[in-house]
């Protein structure tokens, strides 16, 4: 297991470098400067160019930021001048963690049982409506169902708030009651996903051989889909469930600008179109390192599901 | 059993998201019953909340650019004159008064004796010069510099090509005479020069907190302020709040001492956050709200009456590149602007401004009133095309109008493309692309075979004087001259209104200016001035500027 571990920890190094070296190239390559502007006069933005070294040749520019992330410095945001990138990125993470960790509770807790509910009884009417519901939440995207929820249950009943984001410190109900509208929209189109892939799963086990001898040999029913059947069909969702929760822990634009939470989501977005150099790398650094975290951590959570995965390396 | 563990605890936490659904559901009415009432009661601290659609990108006054900066910059910092909100007349603020020379290039600025910056320390004339050189030096890369091009050698210190070259600072054209007087010698005669006295590049700034802070100088722990307000918090990414400042010169005028400004980038949001009372101002952030909500609002008996809408001093234009065929020709461009249908695409498309003919709005010192240039006429732009040799439209090639990417560009894009098809009987190929790409493509050194025939800009005042429209826009050779338009005597009359000192012969020169340059050479077609829908609780009293930004000091909350 600790092997599995360090290889994974070492792949990174090759990965950082393809990743943000292609990201520095490909940002540097698009038409356009952080400090274009239709008022700045030519001979004004060179001279900003120079005093913020992006006049040299990319590979030096690279180099440049590559010392700089050694020291554990992103630099400072072209955007926001003066500002270091990381003032932004960490609390908007911060954010984007606590908010994508509500999404991926809310997704389990209504995805699960309703694909299990869905598997167990194949063909009736609690399968033909969960699947329904699934299809529905796959394709009422985020930018519909955050506005519906805000107005139905934020403005006509007056149960949450509209938008806006509270940290603990305000206190627990404040933190919880910002917190659900968001983490629902953003976790619903991901409760389907996991509803279908759970159902799925669980179909293609419970015909297997093992269930039916667990079954001949008296178990009662709550045992076999648990122990038996959930067990085994859970390993699709999990692996699955992997590059979903990068994202959805790194934040979503859209949730963020409806509900006006301050999270990481939209410096995937504005850091491009401003062509902020400094911010663009960190945030890919940031992906980059969340997307390892969490494919590791779907290893180690494989070896616990099926001790036999951890064996076989 | 152990191995059951895991499916406990999912478990306990599944209960726990429950409880806290049930918990919360009957809490959150406390927020939106708060708002309704009252957002302070008498005697505890008056908090105004507005909202933004974008951070400040700097906070430091020589560096600002942007409207988002600009305005929070003039809640802080005091000028050496202020833009008086209801009327625009520039009026004294650190300056008590000024002389010019008789020959109009030497200013001298005498300042209020009593002024100090929050730390203490006095304001005095030292720190306006060192803020004039400080926006100057090339190293400072401050975006507003050229603002400044009519001091003495600032065109020429600013431009020096570092590293390689050195330039001497001390003949910058500013000279603090003595501790509170201060004086510019200008490289010409320049009226405006009185409206440039109140901008943000050159407002005094604390060069003890620069030397010790560098760019944190801004940060809330460090900031040094002399104007009514001083950020407290920023939570990057959610809000801004700032405080009054107790040391302010006119402290005991300012009623409202917190001011919350959230960041929302959704204006639907913004809007649903007023109606629930989290916010007492929206539509502040971005000067104007969507036309879909304005067409909402005005249907609404109470929200229309807490409606605010007014012009702004900014111009939307569709440009014309001069040196490329067909637009080469001046009555095509004339054809064209005339079949713009300026009263519809204001009412239905935009949903706020006013229509243009001419560059300049309202409010601008020398925008001639009424407005020069061509309206709306379809014969008038039917015949024009004609007598151009594409009668009804026959034999006109396929152009194209390129817009940078947003909803309402794009509406209006398509707009145009109707209202051009319709009348004139030409297809215009609508071509959209992301901002800093727009930019770099229609740039005055790109290919000309590159260029597209058309393609969207608008410009919002700097100071409101028709200096910083026809002549630092539009000027043949001493601005950008996006158009790629020859010198004419429009441009001569542009310089000569720049260095002329009596105002009622700068107003004729410019009332010529804009007429030849939108009416009879239509180096552009402006067709609407930008407008403001703002929508602001009764109990805020305050003034809506046609020329930002404005005074959070003068507004007050009234229960």
């Amino acid at each position: 297991m600790i092997r599995v571990i360090i290889r994974r920890l070492l792949w990174f190094i090759p990965v950082f470098f393809v990743v943000t070296g292609l990201t520095f190239a490909t940002m540097h390559a698009l038409p356009g400067g952080p400090f274009d502007s239709d008022k700045t006069p030519p001979a004004l933005i060179q001279q900003m160019e120079e005093v913020f070294g992006l006049n040299r040749p990319v590979q030096e520019q690279y180099f440049i930021w590559l010392s700089s992330v050694a020291q554990l410095k992103f630099g400072p945001s072209l955007a926001a001048r003066g500002k270091p990138v990381e003032s932004f990125l960490l609390p908007g993470l911060a954010v984007s963690v606590q908010l994508g960790l509500f999404a991926m509770l809310f997704a389990l807790s209504v995805g699960m049982p309703a694909g299990i509910v869905a598997a167990m009884h194949r063909g009736s009417w609690r399968d033909r409506s969960a699947t329904l519901i699934a299809i529905i939440g796959v394709s009422v995207p985020a930018i519909v169902l955050g506005p519906v929820l805000q107005w139905l249950f934020a403005l006509r009943l007056g149960w949450f708030p509209v938008a806006q984001w509270a940290s603990l410190s305000d206190g627990l109900i404040p933190y919880l009651s910002h917190i659900v509208l968001p983490a629902i929209t953003l976790g619903a189109g991901l409760s389907a996903i996991i509803a279908r892939l759970t159902r799925a799963s669980m179909l293609q086990v419970l015909g297997e051989d093992y269930i039916r001898t667990a079954q001949a040999k008296g178990l009662s029913q709550r045992v076999v889909t648990v122990r038996h059947a959930l067990r085994n069909a859970l390993i699709p969702v999990v692996t699955y469930l992997g590059p979903l929760a990068a994202a959805v822990l790194t934040g979503s634009l859209v949730v963020e600008q409806i509900f006006a939470i301050p999270g990481m989501g939209r410096y995937f977005v504005t850091s491009i179109s401003s062509r902020d150099y400094p911010m663009v790398m960190a945030v890919v650094v940031i992906y980059a390192l969340i997307i390892v975290g969490v494919n590791l951590l779907v290893d180690i959570l494989y070896t616990v599901i099926d001790p036999r995965i951890g064996h076989g390396n | 059993m152990r191995r059951n563990a895991p499916w406990y605890l999912l478990a306990v936490l599944l209960v726990a998201l429950v409880a806290a659904g049930c918990a919360t559901a009957p809490a959150p009415a406390a927020p939106g019953d708060a708002g309704a009432a009252a957002p302070a009661p008498a005697g505890d601290v008056v908090t105004m909340r507005l909202a933004t659609v974008s951070e400040p990108s700097t906070l430091d006054p020589n560096l600002a650019e942007d409207y988002f900066s600009i305005t929070p910059i003039e809640q802080m910092f005091l000028g050496l004159t202020n833009i008086n909100n209801e009327t625009s007349e520039i009026e004294p603020e650190l300056a008590e008064s000024w002389t010019i020379s008789e020959d109009g290039t030497v200013w001298t600025f005498n300042l209020r004796q009593d002024v100090t910056w929050s730390d203490g320390n006095p304001v005095t004339a030292k720190d306006i010069e060192y803020s004039a050189k400080r926006a100057v030096m090339p190293e400072t890369a401050s975006p507003y510099a050229y603002v400044l091009y009519s001091i003495k050698n600032a065109a020429a210190i600013n431009q020096t090509n570092i590293p390689t070259d050195t330039y001497d600072i001390d003949s910058l054209g500013v000279k603090a005479i003595d501790d509170y007087t201060v004086e510019f010698t200008l490289e010409a005669p320049a009226a405006y020069f009185e409206s440039i006295s109140s901008m943000w590049t050159l407002r005094p700034v604390p060069s003890w907190a620069i030397e010790q802070f560098g760019d944190a100088w801004t940060e809330p722990e460090n900031i040094v302020v002399n104007g009514p307000y001083k950020l407290v918090e920023w939570r990057p990414g959610e809000k801004l709040i700032y405080e009054k400042n107790p040391g302010y010169i006119k402290a005991d005028e300012v009623q409202i001492d917190r001011v919350e400004v959230s960041l929302i980038t959704d204006q639907f949001t913004e809007v649903a956050l007023y109606e629930s009372g989290d916010l007492d101002v929206a539509g502040e952030g971005a000067a104007s709200l969507p036309a879909e909500e304005v067409a909402r609002i005005l249907a609404d008996p109470t929200l229309s009456a807490e409606l605010h809408q007014g012009p702004r001093a900014s111009t939307t234009y569709v440009g014309f590149t001069m040196t490329k065929a067909p637009f080469d020709d001046v009555l095509v461009r004339k054809a064209f602007s005339a079949a713009i249908d300026r009263e519809t695409m204001v009412r239905d498309v935009v949903g706020s401004g006013v229509p243009a003919t001419q560059f300049a709005p309202p409010g601008i010192f020398g925008a001639p009133d009424p407005e020069v240039g061509i309206g709306y006429d379809p014969e008038q732009a039917k015949a024009w095309l004609a007598e151009a040799g594409y009668p009804d439209g026959a034999g006109f090639p396929v152009v194209t109008y390129r817009y940078f990417a947003n909803s309402l560009e794009e509406a209006l894009a398509q707009a145009l493309q109707a209202m051009w098809k319709e009348t004139l009987n030409v297809d215009v190929q609508i071509e959209a692309q992301e901002f800093p790409v727009f930019l770099a493509g229609t740039n005055p050194d790109v290919p000309v075979e590159e260029m597209p025939e058309m393609w969207r800009l608008g410009w919002g005042a700097d100071y409101p004087d028709e200096n910083n429209w026809v002549y630092e826009v539009f000027h043949c050779t001493d601005s950008q001259n996006r158009p790629r338009a020859a010198c004419t005597e429009a441009d001569e009359k542009a310089k000569q209104a720049s260095i002329e000192t009596d105002p009622e012969v700068r107003k004729q020169l410019y009332r010529d200016v804009e007429q030849l340059m939108f009416g009879e050479e239509v180096r552009v077609a402006p067709y609407y001035h930008r407008g403001y829908t703002i929508l602001a609780k009764p109990y805020v009293q305050r003034a809506y500027p046609t020329f930002a930004p404005v005074n959070w000091d003068t507004w007050r909350i009234e229960q």
